[in-house]
């Protein structure tokens, strides 16, 4: 499938509102231009061997609730039970050998925008590098980044992490004064606004370096997407200029967040998904700033595809803003609509700044990118 | 041009303060500098190149805005563009017009450059504080190979000297819109602007931003001569004809840019950046793609050119 093709597809793709709550289709999505001169793996990692698995562990111990503190023990135990899970091997070593051979560059995709209160924890991520070893994977070949150095800054994972891994984002901060960082020649172009700058391109580290990508989001509310899991983790965490996709209440996420997960080599090179669902956000995310919509799910999703994860994330934040009284994230009306206004938002649950986009993860389904129908969604409870 | 010519076609810094101050000028390695009539002998005196500038003169001179940005305190959200403050479009409308720069702390520089870039005849009045870097962007502008190459346009203007179709130039320089304004369409220009046509009504202009969006809707992103991503803050004036290009890079952020990547239509395997406080620099991930040659400037602070001869 050429570049031309690809453009076809996606303006050839249906809405199909099949998910509880879903009201009419965005209106007049916008023309996506992938360009990219990579071609996909046979095999890629997304959706990957496990398409509509998903292996869910959970353990009341896991975190603490009073202090948000997680417990080191009981994280490597789930780890170690979810990966066994996905894969059907006896050990975790097993497991982790069918993702990563000695050879490999890694890069861990962290989320850390939801400092202080809910981002990828120290403990998983931890744990990641310490399997990777386990598998072969020295430190040196370990890369764990986000987009803002600034925010990897503040969340410092440098003291849990063992020395020689590279620790390293593309920009320095969210102010757009720092390209170099990304690939020039891999990118989707579209206009979207009327905005001056239409190209959104994906992380040199990615394109140019890395070879398997272990994705670490979290559990939480967006207030462009619905929320912010496996998919917009790993789409806007590696490319630029992605901030441009939500303006003066319209979000046109539906179609953006699966188009950049499956540019290639991004969509060959993430093979694991492992949702951090230790802490979570289900109001106001992104971001966790206070505690006031911090929730606590005590649980870690495990699964190659990322549709099938963040379908399941939908119906968890929307059942925790149903337990609050907040309205859904399918929520369309206009009553509830605040442009812009981030501090009313930030006060009361029943405001939106963007209409949200949750049928982004049934978009991304359309793309192949995984299962979101839940009726074919596998789901393997296990409990620590 | 000759040497003299040239060098009169740079800004001049307008200097107020007495010749005592001359050793501060020489630190900062400015050379031609424009003063009272009553003081230029002395300055000359003092190893100096004055330009005689009476406040009559100086009163006959448009004065123009303090090049930069401003945050659009209208906008909260992370995806705003900054607004940006430029002159390029009066000194396009006016080419011949004598203006001057009245200039705010830390300003000196950008405003120099973007007099050079527009071939603006414009004086310098600056806090003491910039001469620091005013001298070296003066110098590095004297030094840049000579041209005179002709702008590219892909939009004509007819231009009716309203204030709103001021506006509306300005937006057009702003979103890197490459025009010139004619007194009548021509069919020479891919999209041609005359208010009061079916196509652009009277009140076309009202809204500049929408104005700009419209001539932009028109002409498509593909066949403009000229695009910049990476930032929303850099304008670029390109002059050719057809074969060697020369593309002025003014960066109104304030703040040094890494990656500055530009599409230009035609091909053009080789060039070379000159780039303020860096000197030459070669062009990278240079390639020709679609028709169109693109490359980035790896660090761009407030003033770049880049020079693209003649494929052979």
């Amino acid at each position: 499938m050429d570049r031309r093709d690809f453009v076809r597809l996606l303006a050839a793709v249906p809405f199909v509102p099949t998910l509880k709550g879903a009201s009419a289709a965005p209106a007049g999505l916008p023309k996506l231009k992938v360009v990219t001169r990579y071609a996909p793996s046979a095999t890629p990692g997304i959706p990957g061997p496990f398409p509509g698995r998903v292996i869910a562990v959970r353990s009341d111990k896991s975190v603490d609730v009073e202090t948000s503190a997680a417990n080191d023990e009981v994280v490597r135990e789930m780890m170690a039970r979810g990966m066994c899970a996905l894969t059907g091997e006896k050990t975790p070593l097993e497991a982790w050998r069918q993702f990563v051979q000695p050879s490999d560059v890694v890069g861990i995709k962290v989320n850390c925008g939801g400092h202080p209160w809910c981002v990828s924890a120290y403990e998983i991520v931890a744990e990641i590098v310490r399997q990777l070893g386990a598998a072969g994977v020295p430190p040196t070949q370990v890369f764990v980044y986000e987009r803002f150095q600034n925010q990897l800054d503040e969340v410092n994972y440098a003291p849990h992490l063992p020395e020689g891994v590279t620790i390293v984002a593309a920009e320095t901060a969210n102010r757009r004064a720092d390209n170099r960082g990304y690939d020039p020649a891999t990118y989707v172009e579209a206009d979207l606004f009327g905005e001056e700058d239409t190209r959104s391109n994906m992380m040199r580290l990615v394109s140019q370096k890395l070879t398997k990508i272990i994705n670490v989001p979290n559990m939480k509310d967006h207030g462009a997407t619905g929320a912010t899991g496996c998919l917009k983790n790993i789409a806007y965490g590696s490319f630029s200029n992605v901030a441009r996709t939500h303006y003066r209440g319209k979000s046109h996420t539906y179609s953006f967040v699966g188009t950049l997960a499956s540019v290639e080599p991004l969509r060959s090179r993430t093979v694991l998904q492992i949702m951090d669902g230790l802490r979570g956000v289900w109001h106001g995310g992104p971001f966790a700033r206070t505690r006031k919509y911090v929730f606590y799910p005590k649980q870690i999703l495990f699964g190659t595809d990322p549709v099938a994860i963040d379908r399941l994330l939908l119906d968890i934040i929307d059942d925790e803003r149903k337990r609050h009284g907040a309205i859904s994230i399918y929520d369309r009306s206009p009553q509830y609509l605040k442009m812009d206004d981030g501090a009313a938002r930030d006060a009361d649950p029943n405001v939106n700044i963007i209409i949200r986009e949750p049928g982004h993860v049934e978009f991304a389904a359309g793309l192949g990118l995984g299962v979101a129908d839940k009726a074919r969604i596998k789901v393997q409870d296990v409990v620590v | 041009m000759t040497a003299l010519l040239w060098l009169a076609a740079l800004p001049c810094l307008y200097w107020t303060q007495g010749v005592e101050t001359a050793p501060a000028l020489k630190k900062a390695a400015i050379e031609r500098l424009c003063v009272a009539p009553d003081q230029a002998a002395a300055w000359s005196k003092a190893g100096f190149t004055p330009v005689s500038v009476s406040d009559t003169d100086l009163a006959l001179r448009e004065t123009v805005a303090a090049p930069g940005i401003r945050a659009r305190a209208d906008r909260a959200s992370a995806t705003r563009s900054p607004w940006v403050f430029t002159n390029g479009s009066r000194f396009l409308r006016d080419p011949a017009g004598k203006y001057v720069y009245d200039l705010p702390a830390g300003k000196a520089a950008l405003a120099a450059a973007e007099a050079y870039a527009y071939g603006a005849d414009a004086v310098l009045k600056i806090e003491a504080a910039d001469l620091e870097s005013l001298g070296p962007m003066l110098a590095f502008l004297a030094a840049l190979p000579k041209s005179d190459l002709p702008d590219v346009s892909d939009v004509a203007v007819v231009d009716d000297g309203s204030a709103t179709m001021g506006e509306a130039l300005t937006l057009l320089v702003r979103r890197n819109l490459l025009f010139r304004t004619v007194p009548a369409p021509s069919a020479q220009y891919r999209v041609n602007v005359k208010l009061g046509t079916p196509e652009f009504p009277a009140d076309a202009a009202a809204d500049p931003s929408a104005f700009a969006l419209k001539v932009r809707r028109q002409l498509t992103d593909e066949q403009r001569s000229l695009r910049i991503f990476g930032t929303e803050v850099v304008i670029g004036r390109l002059l050719g004809d057809g074969s060697r290009m020369r593309l002025h890079l003014l960066n109104y952020g304030g703040r040094e840019t890494e990656g500055v990547r530009v599409r230009l239509r035609g091909s053009h395997p080789e060039g070379e950046a000159n780039v303020a406080g860096q000197g030459k620099v070669p062009l990278e991930d240079l390639g020709l793609v679609d028709g169109a040659t693109e490359f980035t400037v790896r660090r761009l602070g407030p003033y770049g050119v880049v020079d693209l001869p003649a494929v052979k």
